[in-house]
């Protein structure tokens, strides 16, 4: 009994930055931006966060940072996307790059390895949210206003400003939620881990990515793909080492997995899934 | 309105057109493409501005900058591209751009949109997703979120093309229970007998001057079609009835299905001889376009089979098509017809690139393709500084003039042109005639779709009219006859 | 009057600006120490050939998508296997014959990697970005997990395969002391020389860019674009997967985890800002490798690699901006 408690705390702490990151891609695609900055975003805020909290001895600070850092990448987003009509995938490149460079930079010069566990938000905090928030965001897009407009902008935002949504404010607010969640999830790698390392987040934003389109672009379904991945994560670490039927899997095999199950899903194979009709468009 | 009047570049689309309507009726507006319907309606509704005139609603003048103004005025337009976006519900979609509260309540938006409905006599399930709806559900719920905006004046453009003999029936039913109610129904359409069932006025509109305004019990089937076709002008120049060479083409009993996945084009058999050059008349939309991609190859046969010399083309790619002398006048020149940032040389070898003398083999043949890009543009006289400048800064034309001269290059057998004569003046529209006909004396035929009737009459040999996806030929000696042309056109299933 | 561009440019110069000061170093020493460490003396200009010669093959690879209107994102990934694949073999076979299989060998598994994106864009409509990006992590773990299982060197204790000798290694092209060009460099100038001819001379290239630029009219012009865009696709992995073998063969001489430093990523720049001319490539191939090794130099100076990402990003802003400003003006007008 305490040991499946043990393991659904496992569960839900390796894929908490999961889902926080896909809750951030939920409203940007669904908004019709393609987004496959969140990657990028993360690893800003992870290291606002790390940058500020250990310089002011402040987790809500150090929060309160990541987060503006990750809704500043994520507004560089929309004004490359929205205003320069950049192509979504091209800017969203380009942040990542700015981002990981600037990462690197702000790392060697700010942080100080010396200094010991960086001060942070006790974790549950993000835990909780991430549980709740695919659940309100699953309310918000039914049952508001807003939401009936992001639906509208991501579904074809030339016929949305026809009946007169302003499909360019629509988006800057998606991204600025986008920023506060792939912040969120940027910091709440710094809570977890009390140190920044270069690149800490790992390609989970593309997993974030992979669970949103696992999922169909639906809030729960992300939730729970997501979870899915966290169980794998959980299940290699407890099964490191031991074999398979025989066989020992490198741990590599179960890392591949959600990546995996993403192109067979692409390839169709996996049932149809309907992506927003609007994305990429302008 | 009164007196609008209405300009693009040198072409005049309207010209001092009055237009009133009554309040509480349904007033029909009919003219062939291009006669100046939209132009008229997008100015009423706010999306073009007119040249000059005034608009008047119930008696207040107006000056629509956009379509929300018009809205605000009480007017709305269904256009044939749906504004319903598939993503959301039919309820989300019936109060997008209305909500007052931020809060989207469910219930107390569809109890009152189930009451409008029931008013109209329709009924939604107001959860179904929008790309679940049939075309019949989703012209009654454009209907819808027009009353929703508080519409009492709703223009309608062809909203029965899509719909079936009952549920067009219904639609009348429901709207002109919505006239009775005080509103006022504008019906854009080209079906003569809709007109005459159900509308209580009607207006005809030709090349942009109102020629006939009556009440509908005033008139006839007959008055109308001949209205809308004109008989002023008939040519006196018949060109050439030549004894009729080889079958070359032939259809049977060809169907192809749209992309809604309906059959667009429906059993449709025609022979086409060596030399001659058929013209298909007929209202945009009827299967046309499905047909001319059917024989090009690039849309497969639903049903049926064409023959090329009798031998059958199934399984013969549009590249293999392209070899046996198949060339095509796109109806879009620039959506289909050419790369407009690419050099007239390039634009001159697309869809030839790999016939002899622009490739050898695998290979582009350099001077060879300059050459056949330099007759291509010289054939109708392409106006160009050179062949190495951008298609895109030619006018629009001289990119006709070069498109037509490559669909004629290199020793055409099947010429397949829609709309050829798009952006061409007179001059320029009787030279391509002229040059076709040449490449029929030599032994190729053509087959011209066109939604100008004169045109057709004054150039083809014979004429074949297409509605509802079907081909009608007329019986000989009526081929060429105006108002049976006219009549077949206009004529419902 | 259209400011956008020049405040985009300023704002992305003012930004790399910033960040140079930040580290505390002036931008004038930056630039002349960037300048001085990948040009400034032979063996500084045989590391930044060295450098060049990925991302001018995986340019090439990049740019060929480009195209056919593909983002091929997983260069990275295809460069991976078809840098293993080689290893692999030539290990195996040595002497001439195994330099010849190696590049096949990596081509093929370059061009294997990249078929399900295509076939998925092509014939499933999925995005070929998002399955790309998914094979380059699969490509990354797989490699890893290889060169740590069945290939890699007992000899050695970290995840590598054993080294190539002498005579399984690319010839040197020049090799003194201090100048040792690889004849790599010169095998990527050939590609680009040939895939340039190719793309204007041969009615394959035409179909190629007329396919990348409006399929509908290909598909008029009696172009099976579908088929176009596989093709694309699998050509542009097999040049990748040519990349990777060249720097086994001709640089590193063995493959080991981490094998590419971010080289796939960077070539995304190269291919962007080369416009819609190939030449252009040698060009931007050379501006990045020039990048990549004067930032080694300017570490020392106490200024990030990171800054070299920086400047990437900037420059696939400013490129794409500069190639959509046409499009964004014209929707405006």
């Amino acid at each position: 009994m305490n040991q499946t408690v043990q393991f659904l705390i496992e569960v839900v702490a390796l894929s908490a930055p999961l889902i926080l990151a896909a809750m951030g891609g939920y409203f940007s695609e669904r908004s019709g931006v393609i987004n496959i900055a969140l990657e990028g975003n993360m690893l800003i805020a992870a290291i606002g966060a790390a940058i500020v909290g250990q310089a002011f001895h402040s987790p809500v600070l150090g929060l309160t940072a990541g987060l503006a850092a990750g809704v500043l990448f994520s507004g560089l987003h929309w004004v490359l996307a929205q205003i320069y009509r950049l192509d979504h995938i091209v800017s969203g490149m380009a942040i990542n790059a700015a981002a990981f460079g600037s990462a690197n930079l702000l790392d060697r010069r700010f942080t100080d390895p010396r200094a010991g566990e960086l001060p942070a938000l006790p974790v549950w905090i993000f835990y909780t949210l991430a549980i709740l928030l695919p659940f309100l965001f699953n309310w918000y897009t039914r049952s508001t206003r807003g939401g009936l407009q992001l639906l509208a902008t991501g579904g074809d935002p030339v016929k949305a400003r026809l009946m007169g949504v302003s499909t360019v404010r629509v988006r800057l607010a998606a991204l600025t939620v986008t920023g506060l969640c792939s912040g969120l999830a940027g910091t709440l790698l710094v809570a977890n881990a009390r140190y920044y390392t270069d690149g800490m987040t790992a390609g989970r934003g593309f997993i974030a990515l992979a669970a949103l389109i696992l999922g169909g672009w639906r809030p729960l379904q992300t939730l729970y793909c997501c979870l899915a991945f966290g169980a794998l994560q959980a299940l290699q670490i407890q099964f490191q080492g031991s074999s398979i039927l025989g066989v020992q899997l490198p741990r590599e095999a179960w890392y591949c997995l959600p990546y995996l199950a993403t192109v067979i899903a692409m390839a169709g194979f996996l049932g149809r899934t309907r992506a927003p009709g609007g994305l990429g468009r302008h | 309105m009164s007196g609008i009047q209405k300009s693009f570049g040198k072409l005049r689309a309207l010209a001092r057109v009055d237009f009133t309507v009554e309040q509480g009726s349904i007033h029909a507006l009919v003219g062939e493409n291009g006669a100046g319907k939209t132009t008229l309606m997008r100015i009423l509704y706010g999306a073009q501005s007119p040249d000059s005139g005034s608009i008047r609603v119930f008696g207040d003048p107006h000056c629509f900058r956009n379509p929300a103004e018009a809205i605000q005025a009480g007017i709305g337009m269904v256009t044939q591209h749906y504004s319903i976006i598939l993503e959301l519900d039919c309820l989300q979609n019936l109060a997008l751009g209305t909500e007052v509260a931020w809060r989207f309540n469910r219930q107390a938006l569809e109890s009152k949109a189930s009451e409008l409905a029931k008013r109209m006599g329709f009924e939604f399930d107001w959860s179904q997703s929008a790309q679940d709806l049939t075309p019949a559900s989703a012209q009654k719920l454009e209907v819808l979120k027009l009353l929703w905006r508080g519409s009492r004046i709703m223009i309608l453009d062809e909203p029965t093309a899509m719909l079936s003999p009952a549920d067009s029936e219904a639609l009348f039913t429901s709207l002109k229970t919505l006239t009775a109610e005080g509103s006022t129904v504008i019906l854009v359409t080209h079906r003569l007998p809709e007109v005459l069932a159900h509308c209580d006025q009607v207006s005809v509109l030709r090349s942009g001057e109102m020629v006939l305004e009556s009440a509908v019990a005033a008139t006839n089937m007959e008055d109308l079609a001949d209205a809308i076709v004109g008989r002023a002008f008939t040519p006196t120049t018949t060109p050439n009835s030549r004894a009729q060479g080889d079958v070359m083409l032939s259809l049977r009993d060809v169907s192809v299905r749209g992309y809604r996945g309906d059959l667009a084009a429906r059993g449709v058999n025609l022979e086409l001889h060596a030399g001659e050059i058929l013209g298909i008349a007929g209202v945009d939309g009827n299967g046309q376009r499905e047909l001319v991609q059917a024989i090009l190859g690039i849309t497969p046969l639903a049903v049926g089979d064409i023959l090329w010399h009798g031998r059958s083309l199934y399984g013969c790619g549009g590249q293999e098509r392209i070899r046996l002398g198949f060339r095509s006048i796109p109806e879009d020149r620039l959506a289909d017809g050419a790369i407009d940032s690419w050099s007239l040389e390039e634009n001159a070898a697309l869809g030839l690139q790999r016939l002899t003398p622009m490739a050898s083999a695998a290979r582009i043949d350099q001077p060879g393709r300059r050459q056949a890009a330099q007759a291509s543009a010289k054939r109708l006289s392409t106006r160009m500084e050179s062949l190495s400048q951008p298609f895109e800064s030619l006018s629009g034309g001289n990119q006709q003039r070069l498109i037509v001269g490559r669909a004629l290059a290199l020793n055409p057998n099947l010429i397949l042109a829609f709309q050829p004569s798009r952006g061409l003046d007179l001059e320029a529209t009787a030279r391509l005639y002229e040059e076709i006909r040449l490449e029929c004396a030599r032994g190729a035929s053509a087959i011209v779709v066109g939604f100008d009737l004169d045109e057709l009459l004054q150039f083809a040999d014979r004429l074949a009219v297409m509605s509802f996806g079907a081909l009608h030929l007329p019986e000989d000696g009526y081929c060429r006859d105006r108002a049976t042309l006219g009549r077949l056109m206009v004529a419902s299933q | 009057m259209n400011w956008r561009l020049p405040l985009l440019i300023f704002a992305c110069t003012a930004l790399i600006a910033g960040a140079i000061l930040l580290t505390g170093t002036s931008s004038l020493e930056a630039v002349s120490t960037l300048v001085k460490g990948s040009l400034g003396s032979p063996s500084a200009i045989a590391g930044t050939l060295r450098e060049t010669t990925p991302l001018l093959i995986l340019g090439i690879a990049v740019f060929l998508a480009l195209q056919a209107g593909l983002f091929n994102i997983g260069v990275e990934g295809q460069y991976l296997v078809g840098a293993l694949g080689c290893a692999a073999i030539a290990l195996k076979i040595p002497g001439v014959l195994g330099l010849i299989l190696g590049c096949i060998t990596g081509a093929v598994a370059g061009a294997l990697w990249a078929i399900p994106p295509g076939w998925i864009k092509a014939y499933r409509g999925g995005h070929e970005v998002i399955t790309t990006i998914m094979l380059n992590s699969i490509a990354g773990f797989l490699t890893t997990a290889l060169v740590a299982g069945p290939f890699k060197d007992p000899a050695q204790q970290s995840p590598t395969t054993a080294i190539l000798q002498g005579s399984s290694r690319l010839p040197w092209l020049y090799n003194s002391p201090e100048l040792q060009v690889s004849t790599g460099i010169l095998l990527g100038l050939l590609l680009l020389a040939a895939f340039a001819y190719w793309l204007r001379n041969y009615v394959a290239g035409y179909e190629l860019r007329a396919t990348g630029k409006n399929p509908r009219a290909a598909r008029l012009a009696g172009i099976d674009d579908k088929r176009v865009i596989l093709r694309a696709m699998v050509t542009s992995g097999a040049i990748a997967g040519f990349a990777g073998a060249v720097q086994v063969l001709g640089y590193e001489g063995r493959f080991y985890a981490d094998f590419s430093p971010g080289y796939g990523f960077t070539s995304l720049g190269v291919g962007l800002l080369a416009g819609s001319n190939p030449l252009a490539i040698a060009g931007s191939a050379l501006f990045f490798g020039i990048l990549g090794k004067g930032s080694s130099s300017l570490q020392l100076l106490g200024v990030p690699k990171g800054i070299s990402s920086l400047v990437l990003g900037c420059s696939i802003a400013v490129a794409a901006a500069i190639r959509y400003r046409r499009l964004a003006d014209r929707e405006e007008s």
